[in-house]
């Protein structure tokens, strides 16, 4: 039985047209992923029938064998209470703050019309996303990402919908949290014989769930057919470079580039962060961490959000605190934070996940990659820096005439050539690339992979690479360490550690990325 | 946008211009003309109790008024976003300690410490620019605080940390120019208050001293005489009103514009 169907769905914003005809029909029990790269109108598709976006819908969209184009607002909101769900991206703007998770459900199980559930019941609702009932006097501040997630499907479900609108529900969750959430929608529409709405930019989070995909490039539908088919023989020239550019663990190991002698040591590396307020206690980042790094040789530092990545790369390039623990450089120790000088600073730079917030918004790009070379290479003058920066960029990859452009007239991954170029300019010797590439689209990411793999064989650059994503780190990494909880608990050669996990985060990191 | 400033430029423009072109400066009396009604010889808009033309008393006294709203607001942010800015970007217990500072100086009734700060050290016009502009400084420091706190876990702070750029430099060229526009909008809400301020403090006789004249002291001196010469209350009272409405329309644009 069809549950929810659309033909020939159009919306239009401000008189322009954003998607053009999209066709889909999803049965009961089955899940149709929307798979398209930011811009390409993928939400809009989803929301709009609904009402719950600024665009205007046309075409057809029937819910349950009821047409929702066209309909009052008032009917349009009586079919979503009672045959729809909606979950979204971000878990902790999607619930109301001031509210315990007892009156967010209540008021979730009630909007159907349904009567005022009891603790009993609603420790049920909870049981059903696997949280345990002493979440219920909480707020939602208090829960961690992936739990707030599942309290958002709670609420979704809590009335029994026909359908589950899911719009990107793990792209701000690490890897591990990805995959449970999966598995949870997964179980949710075998039990309830619900139809699952996935939208996803990320075409390798959808693919083993999904039945159907459908794939949208600015407002058009591309391809749509079954999962399998379409991942094995895309037929269309953008499906198969999306696929293609889906990192997959089972692809064949990559050819690296040879390592040399130790460049980096970390050695029992402790990190503390201050808690808020006089009394409050300080609580440990990072904890007796350890690490090397050869020349050449590029190292993933993987593991969950929290789990003390982002502190420890910061502690050894200097750039965030430390409260023990010892770095050396080919021997000799570094200098702590403060005592860094120019000819130290040089040796590492970074590059971060968030392309536009690594840019400071009132500087144009040549002087953004310009500015490590005013503090770090004194001896150059104007000409020379101007002709550095040139050279620089151009090694990046970025258009000739973007040196003008502020960032906010960049795109993400144009952004992030800028950030790389302004990392590379005074030639460091490692790089310390923090989820740098976890923020952009699918395509945009394969290229700045292509890119990091060349400027690693041609520059010879060691690399520190943080991700929560095994294959993303195998393509371009040697070794693997393992953090969780602030600890590293696993070390090791790149394949061994994926084919042979020791550790149980290992474990758990390498069935999510599979 | 525009009907505020032009109304602010023009009555700017008359303050500073005004006392050289009237045909009475502020101090001189006419003997002849005492409690004169508007329009009449000699005097436009009439004259005051003791004869003294009431148009150049009332230009004197808007220029002595916005100049030491200028004067206070400038003290206020000089003080604002260098306390503000220090703490923000050092934090820990040495931000905390600042901060409470600030709260503290909140609590206290900032009248009063004008008013105590006038009673020791005498009266003078350099005193009530400097006393209004200290305690006026607070918010700013919170504004600014806030906005450095934000800024410096941006990437593009650290960044130019790992770039070899020091601190100083950071905070100048990276950190300041970001919150260059909430710092001036919320200057410019400082400005309409510091007038309210220095009138009060005029009105009540502790600010600017006779002679020379505020819009404070012509607001005091009408209202003893409002029942027989209204017009000596209504003139200094609308101007006072027409700099606060035009002050605070402009600055409540730009903050909205800066925070959005």
């Amino acid at each position: 039985m069809t549950v929810y169907a659309l033909e020939g769905l159009t919306v239009t914003i401000a008189g322009g047209t954003v998607v053009h005809g999209v066709d889909l029909a999803i049965a009961a029990g089955e899940c149709v992923a929307l798979v398209g790269e930011s811009g390409s109108g993928k939400t809009l598709t989803c929301l709009t029938p609904f009402g719950l976006s600024a665009g205007h819908a046309g075409g057809s969209a029937r819910l349950c064998g009821q047409e929702l184009v066209g309909r009052p607002e008032s009917a349009i909101r009586r079919l979503r209470a009672d045959h729809a769900g909606f979950v979204f991206q971000q878990p902790l703007t999607a619930l109301t703050p001031h509210l315990r998770i007892s009156a967010l459900l209540t008021e979730a199980a009630m909007q159907a019309g349904g009567g005022r559930p009891d603790a009993k019941a609603l420790a049920a609702m909870l049981a059903r996303v696997d949280l345990a009932a002493d979440l219920l006097p909480r707020y939602p501040h208090q829960l961690s990402g992936g739990q707030r997630q599942r309290v958002a499907i709670a609420m979704a479900i809590a009335h029994r919908p026909s359908l589950l609108v899911a719009d990107e529900p793990t792209s701000a969750l690490d890897a591990v949290l990805r995959h449970d959430i999966m598995t949870l929608l997964g179980r949710l529409r075998d039990e309830d014989g619900m139809a699952l709405l996935l939208v996803s930019h990320d075409l390798a989070a959808v693919a083993g769930h999904a039945d159907r995909i459908v794939v949208l490039e600015q407002g058009r539908m591309v391809e749509s057919g079954p999962a399998d088919t379409l991942m094995q023989r895309p037929a269309q020239d953008y499906t198969q470079r999306l696929v293609a550019a889906v990192p997959r663990l089972d692809s064949p190991p990559p050819d690296l580039p040879a390592t040399g002698a130790v460049l980096l040591e970390a050695d029992a590396i402790r990190v503390t962060h201050r808690g808020q307020g006089w009394r409050s206690k300080p609580f440990d980042a990072v904890i007796d961490a350890s690490l090397a790094i050869a020349e050449g040789e590029a190292l993933a530092l993987v593991g969950g959000s929290g789990s003390g990545k982002s502190s420890l790369a910061r502690a050894i390039a200097r750039i965030g605190p430390m409260a023990s623990g010892a770095v050396r450089w080919r021997g000799d120790s570094l200098p702590a934070r403060g005592g860094m000088t120019a000819k130290h600073r040089r040796l590492i730079q970074p590059v971060f996940q968030d392309p536009v917030a690594s840019l400071d918004p009132r500087w144009c790009v040549a002087e953004i990659v310009a500015e490590p070379l005013r503090h770090l290479r004194p001896d150059l003058d104007a000409g020379e820096r101007a002709a550095r920066v040139k050279a620089v960029l151009n090694e990046v990859e970025l258009p000739a005439g973007y040196a003008d452009r502020k960032p906010a007239a960049l795109s993400g991954g144009q952004a992030q050539r800028v950030a790389l170029a302004r990392a590379l300019a005074c030639d460091p010797e490692l790089l310390l690339l923090d989820e740098a590439i976890s923020a952009l689209d699918v395509l945009v990411a394969g290229q700045i992979l292509d890119l990091l793999e060349r400027l690693q064989r041609e520059r010879g650059l060691a690399i520190l690479f943080i991700t929560h994503d095994l294959a993303v780190a195998r393509r371009l990494c040697h070794r693997i360490a393992v953090m969780e909880a602030g600890r590293i608990v696993e070390t090791g050669a790149t394949d061994a550690v994926i084919a042979k996990p020791a550790h149980s985060a290992t474990r758990k990191l390498v069935e999510a990325s599979r | 946008m525009k009907t505020p400033l032009i109304l602010l430029a023009a009555i700017l423009l008359a303050a500073l211009l005004g006392p050289f072109v009237t045909p009475w400066t502020h101090d001189a009396i006419d003997w002849t003309a005492i409690r004169a009604a508007p329009f009449s010889p000699g005097h436009v808009l009439g004259t005051d109790s003791v004869g003294r033309d009431l148009l150049a008393r009332t230009l004197v006294g808007t220029r002595i008024t916005l100049a030491v709203a200028a004067a206070a607001a400038a003290v206020s942010l000089v003080i604002g976003v260098l306390w503000g800015a220090f703490a923000g970007w050092v934090g820990g217990r040495i931000d905390e300690a600042m901060m409470r500072i600030v709260d503290g100086l909140y609590a206290l009734p900032f009248m009063f410490v004008v008013i105590l700060l006038m009673v020791v050290f005498g009266r003078s016009i350099l005193l009530v620019f400097l006393g209004i502009g200290a305690v006026e400084w607070l918010t700013m420091a919170r504004v600014v605080r806030g906005q450095v706190m934000a800024l410096k876990s941006r990437p593009f702070v650290i960044a130019a940390e790992a770039a070899g750029a020091p601190p100083v430099t950071i905070v100048a060229r990276h950190v300041l120019p970001n919150i260059a526009g909430i710092a001036i909008a919320y200057l410019l809400l400082t400005v309409p208050q510091v007038v309210m301020v220095e009138s009060f403090l005029s009105f009540l006789g502790l600010g600017v001293q006779e002679p020379l004249t505020s819009l404070g002291i012509l607001v005091k001196d009408g209202a003893d005489d409002m029942d027989i010469a209204p017009f000596a209350l209504l003139l200094p009272g609308a101007m006072l009103v027409a700099i606060l409405v035009c002050l605070t329309l402009i600055g409540e644009r730009v903050r909205d514009r800066f925070s959005a």
